[in-house]
């Protein structure tokens, strides 16, 4: 039971994309300069990663929940999304929150490499 | 205390808040999942990850315009509410921030890129810092962080363009609670944007009608507030529900609204040395054949009832139909549900295809570039997307081409229903195909059975069991109509009355709904009728009891409503709050030709999945009395619009009404000869009845009147006082003839002419006086819809030089002469009419069969009278 419905498709013009473009790199640059003026000193990180994220997976990363077809090699036949944790603070405590991420995203393939040249060493 | 019992509906805001606060301020998308808010104190709008028309997604456009740069996520998306903030630094600069994973484990973080995703520290700690991923990227946000909103949900959203972003972004600058509309609202003296045939969404058909009806509103409010009248008259006299009721005449004029049963009066006495000044409001319950208006007193106390003379009237205007048309568009614009309804659906679920223009509709293509390019859009290229059935009606509505959709309901193997006619082969036709099909458009010319077909329509969709059916019209008379015929089939049936009208009479009062809550005689209810009869007989209740009446009530009047197969109310009765948790996927309404789109709107955003519009676009529209609200063509019905837009209508072909002479002339001008007659000349033979008719078996004659039209005495209508005469001749004649008087119908456009008529036959009448008052003199207008054996058609305007007037539009004309079941005489001036191309085809039409005549009834001689060439129609 579909419908087809026509849409008119207003083509972008260049001169506003172009404009855009321009103040959106403006716009970052800007908080990058002012960042690096602002922070002589570099805070200390607190970055490592809490045990009770880490203790409920072995150690190749791949999570079991996700099942056999979650992170086949070839990447076509399995699902299109990968389950990630984010993680997060609220307050001073750590949390995680699942999120699902998409098998092409860059945080994947690297995620995956990452596996692999680890798996050889 | 006049506010007790009064109506309801005051506090109650039909389609209000229903726009959820963390919709897209720029197109409206909603979807949790797609929205983020801009988390600047001042600001805190939200914005959804779309980028519609535009290079970026509406949130980052928006940072980027207002140079604002935090956000926050909604609580009911994935991360929940969350502040976007560095997990090393709590930096909350967007711009700055991108994720990165762990090496192991999919794990990944929000930093700044400057200073903690950048330096070595964080490759001694599991991290990857060497793939750091921006959360702005391509001017999107990661679109797995907040998705972008399904093909179906852009395609219901405003279409923004950029241009109008960087408007509405200057304007918060200064006025931060200012709407896209504000953009757009003309100024006091700008003509209003004129209805088109397309929209882009539902917010630009908003905006394109809001106005109008805004301007008709005003328009309304104003005349009928300056209706007060002096130095009335008032007989007394008691109801049988004891209430006062008041009689008075209350003298009208062409172009001001007659008063209908339902509007709400205030009648006023100054006092006198023996009484005090009194007023009250009460509601028109009838009008009279002497043209006497009823007037039910809410209150009866103090009521002056031994003064008669000296009392003032004023209208007393109420805004709910106006509020309902806007109600109803703004519910059409937000609410995913209004129209075929189903809330959103996950993106995942949506299947999208994309196909490529098709070559073979070039010069389609080409026609409509052109249309936008007028409209002063740049849209060049269109592409096809096929989304599930639900938007069908919406996409359909705005003019949107959709592909033609079958609903799978299994046909019947009979089309008639019980208690019914057996339908005619075009009526068969229309029932079959209406019933597999979203929208259907059903024209029904005079005479040809609209409300039976209606009636078997309703029907067979009661039996496809999705639900109960809305079955509306514009006009009260066409919804007990067709309520009693849907009745007759045996379905169970509510006519929903407004509450100001439960007093007026109906022939439908046993289907009404507050009969059946005061009659439903079960012990339960034993409680609500005690109540009801101590309120009838004190007039009033403790306010305990009233409230407890009230939830009585509301709650039997619910199970009565939900009991039904089919509600019959008008459009603007589909907004009565007593219907506001009510879902409807059938909606059928008749004389939908009769009635602005806006009002059509209001039984259509109840959940429609399936609507069948009927009525005749060859006949007369609704009345718009704003100059401004016309020209902006308001008055142009939504069943005319899908007509122009090519849904072509099921025309029923049979007339049941017209003797086949009188029929012959409006097939052929009106129907394109499509008009077959379903009487023959024997049963339309005026038997016994002894007229002189030119040509025997051709009950028709033109006759001609040279005399001089006059302006009325009010000075802002005309009268003919020769034709005047000859119509109390014609009436007289007939009347000796046999016929009796409530089977002729006197039908002139002009009221000078209509009050001059009824007071020429009165006086001048050879008759029984009271003969001539039974003889119904009306406007065209007032004729729609209704039939007569005999009408006489007086059309006043004879001068040299001005216009036609009323007569030049050829829907009024359609109407006019297709009244008659068994004869017709048209009195006119041939020389002054045929200047009209379409007067001067009739009037040839009548010479060719030898029906031109003058001279004296009962010596009529063909006139050689000759015509005008007719000048060019345009329009
Ligand atoms: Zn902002
Ligand atoms: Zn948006
Ligand atoms: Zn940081």
């Amino acid at each position: 039971n579909e419908v087809k419905v026509r849409q008119r498709v207003v083509p972008i013009d260049p001169e506003e994309e172009a404009d855009f473009e321009r103040e959106l790199r403006a716009l970052t640059q800007e908080s990058f300069e002012s960042r690096k003026l602002e922070l002589r000193t570099r805070p200390t990180l607190n970055m490592t990663l809490p045990m009770n994220v880490l203790d409920h997976h072995s150690r190749s990363g791949v999570e079991e929940e996700l099942g056999d077809e979650a992170l086949d090699e070839d990447g076509s036949g399995g699902n299109k999304e990968v389950s990630f944790k984010v993680l997060v603070k609220r307050g001073n405590k750590q949390q995680t929150k699942q999120m699902l991420v998409p098998r092409d995203c860059k945080l994947v393939r690297n995620t995956k490499q990452n596996e692999a040249a680890e798996s050889e060493e | 205390e006049e506010t007790v019992g009064g109506d309801d509906d005051s506090n109650y805001e039909f389609g209000k808040g229903v726009f959820s606060e963390h919709a897209c301020k720029y197109c409206g998308v909603q979807n949790p999942a797609c929205v983020v808010r801009c988390n600047v104190p001042s600001c805190r709008k939200w914005f959804c990850n779309s980028r519609g028309n535009t290079s970026g997604s509406h949130i980052v456009n928006h940072l980027v315009r207002a140079k604002h740069k935090e956000v926050c996520l909604h609580k009911d998306s994935p991360l929940g509410e969350t502040i976007l903030e560095c997990y090393s630094c709590g930096c909350r600069n967007v711009f700055l921030l991108g994720f990165i994973s762990a090496k192991a484990d999919n794990i990944v973080v929000l930093l700044c890129r400057e200073p903690c995703a950048s330096g070595n520290a964080l490759k001694d700690m599991n991290w990857d810092p060497s793939q750091w991923l921006p959360l702005i990227d391509d001017r999107c946000f990661l679109p797995w962080l907040v998705k972008i909103p399904s093909e179906q949900e852009q395609l219901r959203a405003r279409q923004i363009s950029a241009q109008q972003i960087n408007k509405v972004e200057e304007l918060w600058k200064t006025n931060p609670d200012a709407s896209l509309e504000d953009l757009e609202k003309p100024g006091v003296d700008d003509e209003p944007q004129p209805v088109a045939l397309k929209y882009d969404d539902a917010y630009q058909y908003q905006n394109v009608f809001a106005p109008l009806v805004t301007l008709e509103a005003d328009y309304d409010k104003m005349m009928k507030e300056s209706q007060s009248k002096d130095s009335l008259t008032i007989r007394w006299d008691v109801g049988l529900n004891k209430k006062r009721i008041a009689y008075f005449v209350f003298p009208k004029e062409d172009n001001e609204l007659r008063l209908v049963p339902g509007d709400e009066l205030r009648l006023r006495y100054s006092g006198d040395a023996a009484h005090p000044a009194w007023q009250s409001v009460g509601h028109v319950i009838k009008l009279t054949a002497q043209e006497e208006v009823a007037l039910e007193l809410r209150g009866s106390q103090g009521v002056p009832l031994d003064v008669n003379h000296g009392y003032s009237v004023d209208f007393v205007w109420k805004s709910t139909s106006f509020d309902r048309m806007q109600g109803a568009m703004k519910t059409f614009a937000v609410d995913d549900t209004s129209v075929s309804g189903k809330a959103y659906v996950d993106i995942t679920e949506v299947t999208i295809v994309i196909f490529g223009v098709l070559a073979k509709d070039d010069e389609l293509m080409s026609e409509r570039k052109d249309y936008f390019k007028h409209m002063g859009h740049m849209a060049l290229e269109e592409q096809d997307v096929i989304l599930e059935g639900y938007s069908y009606i919406f996409h359909q509505l705005l003019g949107h081409e959709v592909e033609a959709q079958v609903i799978k309901n299994p046909l019947p193997r009979r089309f008639g229903a019980p208690g019914l006619p057996e339908l005619n082969a075009s009526q068969v036709f229309a029932v079959k195909s209406v019933l597999q099909k979203p929208v259907s458009l059903i024209q029904g010319p005079p005479g040809t059975g609209k409300t039976v077909t209606s009636a078997a329509i309703v029907y067979h969709l009661s039996k496809t069991n999705q639900g109960q059916v809305l079955v509306c019209a514009p006009s009260n008379v066409a919804v007990d109509q067709l309520a009693e015929k849907i009745s007759a089939t045996g379905l169970k049936v509510v006519r929903l009355c407004a509450k100001s009208r439960e007093a007026v009479s109906s022939p439908v009062e046993h289907l009404t709904l507050h009969y059946q809550v005061r009659h439903l005689d079960t012990s339960e209810k034993s409680e609500l009728h005690k109540l009801q009869q101590l309120k009838d007989e004190q007039g009033e209740l403790s306010s305990s009891d009233e409230k407890k009446y009230k939830a009585l009530k509301r709650a039997t009047e619910r199970e009565i409503s939900l009991s039904a197969d089919v509600i019959c109310c008008t459009c603007v009765g589909a907004g009565d709050p007593r219907l506001s948790n009510f879902r409807f996927r059938q909606v059928l309404i008749d004389e939908s030709t009769q009635a602005t789109e806006p009002e059509c709107l209001i039984p259509l955003v109840l959940g429609v999945k399936q609507v069948v519009l009927v009525g005749d676009h060859c006949q007369l529209g609704p009345v718009i009395m704003c100059k401004k609200a016309a020209r902006a063509m308001l008055a142009q019905s939504l069943f005319e619009r899908l007509v122009l837009l090519g849904v072509k209508p099921f025309r029923l072909q049979v007339q049941y009404r017209m003797h086949p002479s009188l029929s012959e002339f409006p097939s052929n001008s009106f129907y394109e000869g499509t008009l077959q007659n379903g009487v023959t000349i024997v049963e339309r033979q005026s038997t016994g009845i002894d007229f002189p008719w030119p040509v025997p078996n051709r009950p028709m004659f033109f006759y001609v009147q040279m005399g001089q039209e006059e302006i009325s005495a009010s000075g802002t209508s005309y009268l003919n006082r020769t034709e005047a005469a000859h119509v109390e001749k014609l009436v007289t004649t007939f009347l000796r003839s046999g016929v009796v008087p409530n089977q002729i119908g006197v039908i002139t456009p002009y009221e000078g002419q209509r009050a001059y008529i009824v007071n020429y036959m009165s006086r001048n009448g050879s008759l029984r006086q009271q003969l001539y008052k039974e003889i119904e003199v009306a406007s065209v207008d007032s004729f729609q819809g209704r039939e007569k054996d005999y009408i006489i058609l007086s059309c006043v305007r004879s001068n040299e030089h001005q216009g036609i007037g009323f007569l030049n539009d050829p829907r009024r004309l359609n109407v006019a002469l297709t009244r008659a079941r068994y004869g017709i005489v048209v009195l006119g001036n041939p020389k002054v009419l045929s200047k009209q191309p379409l007067w001067n085809s009739l009037l040839t039409h009548y010479k060719e069969h030898e029906c031109l005549v003058e001279g004296p009834l009962n010596n009529l001689k063909q006139s050689m009278v000759q015509f005008q060439k007719p000048k060019k129609m345009y329009n």
